[in-house]
């Protein structure tokens, strides 16, 4: 492979999002959005309740359908399949491959509360990927000691705490070996005290190159962490950047006037 | 005057094992017709909550008329009435077919609507969860939707069962000779009906005795908690046999009593 093939593939788009419009009923949540991930790139998504990032990151990998535009996966199209010029939903089988290799972090953690940390982890690699369960199980093992709670395997989740659960939730997506990982506001559903151990998996995972979006409101995590910010409203992109362009200098005003508020 | 001797001798001493035998028709039918039940209640339940309206509207209608008219006529209809809709008055289902499959597609429709409510009580999350992780839906379904499903589904399933294992009795009235309708028959043959039908009630009462005990294992081996274990560990086999006082896991017992 060429210097310039390499640089080619390490610049490849993970997401692109093309003029996404999506709407519940009546209320546009997204109104002609696009996105561009690169590899190894963290993006966060950053904005005011309502503003449309949540639903951005679910259209990602299709919980929520789209009403219009194109969702690029690593080059391939989610959700949906061209067929005479239209675009219909395409097969359950496809949409479910492409997504087993998105990782999800929700902010409620939807940890599976019938099964401990460890068969939480294992489950998707052994049913979905069909991979033998001893080596799957050693994966398991190793990235459960990455987030910390190596002695925790047996525990069931009503067991841990929030910032455990959302610990054990990541785990669980890393063992799909995901091109990319989606990160909706996964620190707003814990106390105070234990975000800071959820951001310390997210921030040594942004540093070992993983490709992530990131909804959230830790804005000391945004300008440490990422490499580009998006400020949504009112279902658009107002502004993005570098964190130093978003956080110091942002030209536009709702820009301002938010980070103003939180900051 | 009634006669004890006869109580006694068909409940011990019996040398052709009547009642024995009418139990195990009663039991059989009960286990076969439930577990076709709660299959068929599966898929309806999962045809219920399509949105699409060619898999929900055929669900809607079985519920609606199974539910809605008397187990006894659904028998006697497929009993008298089949052989008048095929217009073959020679045609005539053996009567535990019948029974079979009046039984399996009434329960069908009252599990259909337990189990779409254990679905339903499951966290919408459990289901994107199991989506982000690349799982389609019949595997989310079955290893984490309906695992979680089943501690909702248990007891009223076992309620289910309980009714079940009497609602056999409709069986007699075509002649097949379960519990009731052996001590209707042999009773009113012999002038001794109040006598078997004490001896079948017996029966019965072990039957539904013995199914309470099953049920308490199955919901506490469903317990990941496993709490239930240690509560039934102190309690004497009278109360957990006869349910005197014993808390349904979740269920408003248990949390008074400080879990």
């Amino acid at each position: 492979m060429s210097v310039q093939q390499q640089e080619n593939s390490d610049s490849r788009e993970m997401v692109r999002a093309e003029k996404i419009v999506k709407r519940f009923g009546d209320i546009t949540v997204l109104n002609g959005v696009d996105l561009s991930v690169k590899r190894g790139q963290v993006v966060v998504v950053i904005g005011p309740s309502g503003s449309g990032k949540t639903t951005l990151l679910r259209c990602i990998n299709h919980l929520e359908k789209i009403d219009d535009g194109r969702i690029y996966i690593d080059g391939e199209l989610m959700g949906y399949r061209e067929s005479n010029g239209r675009l219909v939903e395409d097969r359950e089988a496809n949409i479910a491959r492409i997504r087993s290799q998105v990782g999800f972090v929700f902010q409620r953690f939807n940890l599976f509360p019938h099964m401990t940390a460890l068969e939480n982890v294992i489950e998707a690699p052994i049913h979905v990927l069909r991979q033998p369960k001893s080596e799957v199980t050693e994966r398991a093992h190793a990235l459960l000691a990455k987030v910390g709670l190596a002695e925790k395997a047996n525990a069931y989740p009503h067991k841990l705490s929030g910032g455990q659960q959302q610990r054990v939730a990541i785990a669980r997506a890393l063992a799909m070996n995901p091109k990319i990982m989606l990160f909706d506001e996964a620190t707003s559903a814990l106390d105070p005290e234990l975000v800071g151990e959820v951001l310390k998996v997210m921030k040594q995972l942004a540093e070992e190159g993983m490709t992530m979006v990131v909804v959230t409101h830790e804005m000391g995590f945004a300008r440490e962490v990422c490499s580009h910010v998006i400020f949504m409203d009112k279902s658009v992109i107002v502004e993005e950047g570098t964190p130093e362009k978003i956080f110091d200098h942002a030209e536009n005003e709702r820009t301002r006037n938010f980070l103003g508020m939180i900051l | 005057m009634f006669q004890w001797d006869t109580v006694w001798h068909f409940l011990f001493s019996d040398p052709n094992h009547l009642f024995l035998l009418a139990a195990w028709r009663t039991l059989w039918i009960s286990v076969v017709a439930q577990f076709i039940g709660v299959i068929l209640g599966l898929f309806l339940a999962l045809m219920r909550m399509s949105r699409f309206p060619y898999l929900n509207w055929p669900a809607r209608a079985y519920i609606w008329f199974f539910r809605g008219s008397p187990l006894l006529v659904q028998v006697l209809l497929l009993w008298d009435g089949l052989p008048r809709i095929i217009n073959n008055p020679d045609f005539l289902l053996p009567d535990f077919a019948c029974i079979l499959v009046a039984f399996s597609l009434n329960e069908g429709a009252y599990m259909a609507e337990i189990v779409r409510a254990g679905i339903t009580s499951v966290d919408a999350g459990q289901m994107e969860a199991a989506k982000s992780l690349g799982m389609r839906f019949a595997l989310a379904m079955r290893r984490i939707i309906l695992p979680q499903a089943a501690r909702v589904i248990i007891p009223p399933l076992g309620n289910e069962f309980n009714n079940m294992l009497k609602t056999t009795s409709i069986a007699s009235v075509i002649g097949l000779l379960e519990l009731t309708g052996t001590a209707e028959v042999y009773g009113s043959q012999n002038f001794v009906i109040f006598e078997l039908l004490i001896v079948a009630t017996v029966f019965y009462l072990l039957l539904t005795t013995l199914w309470g005990y099953i049920q308490s294992w199955i919901e506490n081996r469903l317990d990941p908690n496993r709490t239930l274990k240690a509560e039934l560990d102190q309690k004497g086999w009278a109360s957990r046999m006869l349910g005197f006082g014993s808390p349904r896991p979740g269920g408003a017992g248990t949390l008074a009593s400080g879990r």
